[in-house]
C-alpha cells in the first residue's frame, strides 16, 4: 500500500490588533509560514515542507487556519510555527502569533476536533461575557448546537462551526 | 579534513569557522547554524582543517559544505578528504601501515 500521507495542522491566529482578523488571507499566511520555515530550517527545510504545503481552510472570523503538509516533514513545520511573528497584507504589518490546536491525519478528524473546541470556547465565552445582549446571543447559539444534537444525529452538527 | 582552493586572501581560523556556520545557516537555517561544530586544527598554508561534529549532524554539515559556493565573492569548494569517528585515524592511511 503506497500512498502519500499528509498531516493537517489546525492553528489559531491570535493577535491584539482587531484589524488583523479582517486582513487574514490564505496567500499572506502561506507566505508568512514559508518565510518562518526558511529562517528556521533553511533551504532544505523549505523545500521539504513545500512539497505538499497549502492552506486548506481559513476562517477570518475566528482566526482558524488548517495547513497541510507531508507526513515526513510535519515536525519541521510544527517547530517553525512559533516563529511566525507578523502577517503582511496590503502593505500593512500586523503582529500576531499562531497557536497550534491539533495535528491530524485527515481533514475529518480536524473538523471533529474543531467542533468540540468551539463548543468549549462558547462555554468559556459565556462565563466571561459582560454584556447582557452578548450573553443572550451566546446562550442562543449554545442552545442551538446542543438542540441539533438531540433532534437529528446526522451531519447537522457539523454545520455548527461556532461563529462569534 | 577539508581543503578549499582559493585565489586571493586566505581566511584565518575564525573566518573559517564563520564560513562553516554560514554554510549551515543557508542550507539548514537557524537550527543548522546552532549545530555545535568545532574546528580542531586549521592550517592557513594548505587551507585544510579538521572539524568535529556530533555524529547525527554529519549529514547536515557535509551537505552544507558541499553546497557552499562562494567566499567573499570568489568561487571556492570544499573537499572532504577523510571522515572517521576517531581522531587518530585521520593522521595516516591505515592501509599503508607497515608493521
Amino acid at each position: 500500500m503506497v500512498r502519500f500521507k499528509n498531516r493537517y495542522v489546525l492553528c489559531e491566529v491570535v493577535s491584539e490588533d482587531p484589524r488583523c482578523r479582517q486582513c487574514i488571507e490564505d496567500r499572506a499566511l502561506g507566505l508568512a509560514v514559508r518565510d518562518a520555515i526558511t529562517r528556521v530550517h533553511g533551504d532544505y527545510g523549505l523545500a521539504c515542507c513545500s512539497i505538499s504545503f497549502t492552506v486548506k481552510y481559513l476562517n477570518a472570523y475566528t482566526g482558524t487556519v488548517l495547513l497541510r503538509c507531508r507526513k515526513d516533514s510535519y515536525r519541521l513545520l510544527c517547530s517553525a510555527l512559533p516563529f511566525v511573528r507578523c502577517l503582511e497584507s496590503r502593505a500593512q504589518r500586523y503582529p500576531c502569533f499562531l497557536n497550534t490546536l491539533h495535528v491530524g491525519g485527515t481533514i475529518r478528524t480536524c473538523q471533529k476536533f474543531l467542533i468540540q473546541y468551539n463548543r468549549t470556547q462558547l462555554l468559556r465565552l459565556l462565563q466571561n461575557c459582560t454584556n447582557e445582549e452578548e450573553r443572550q446571543c451566546i446562550q442562543k447559539s449554545l442552545l442551538s448546537c446542543s438542540l441539533t444534537e438531540e433532534q437529528s444525529q446526522s451531519g447537522d452538527e457539523e454545520e455548527d462551526d461556532g461563529t462569534e | 579534513r577539508r581543503e578549499l582552493p582559493d585565489g586571493g586572501a586566505r581566511p584565518n581560523a575564525a573566518q573559517f569557522k564563520q564560513l562553516v556556520v554560514t554554510a549551515l545557516r543557508e542550507l539548514h537555517g537557524e537550527v543548522g547554524a546552532a549545530l555545535p561544530v568545532d574546528v580542531l586544527t586549521y592550517e592557513e598554508k594548505t587551507l585544510s582543517a579538521i572539524l568535529r561534529v556530533i555524529s547525527s549532524g554529519l549529514v547536515k554539515l557535509w551537505s552544507a559544505l558541499t553546497l557552499l559556493g562562494f567566499y567573499q565573492n570568489r568561487r571556492c569548494a570544499f573537499r572532504v578528504l577523510q571522515t572517521s569517528p576517531f581522531l587518530l585515524a585521520l593522521s595516516g592511511n591505515s592501509r599503508e601501515l607497515v608493521l
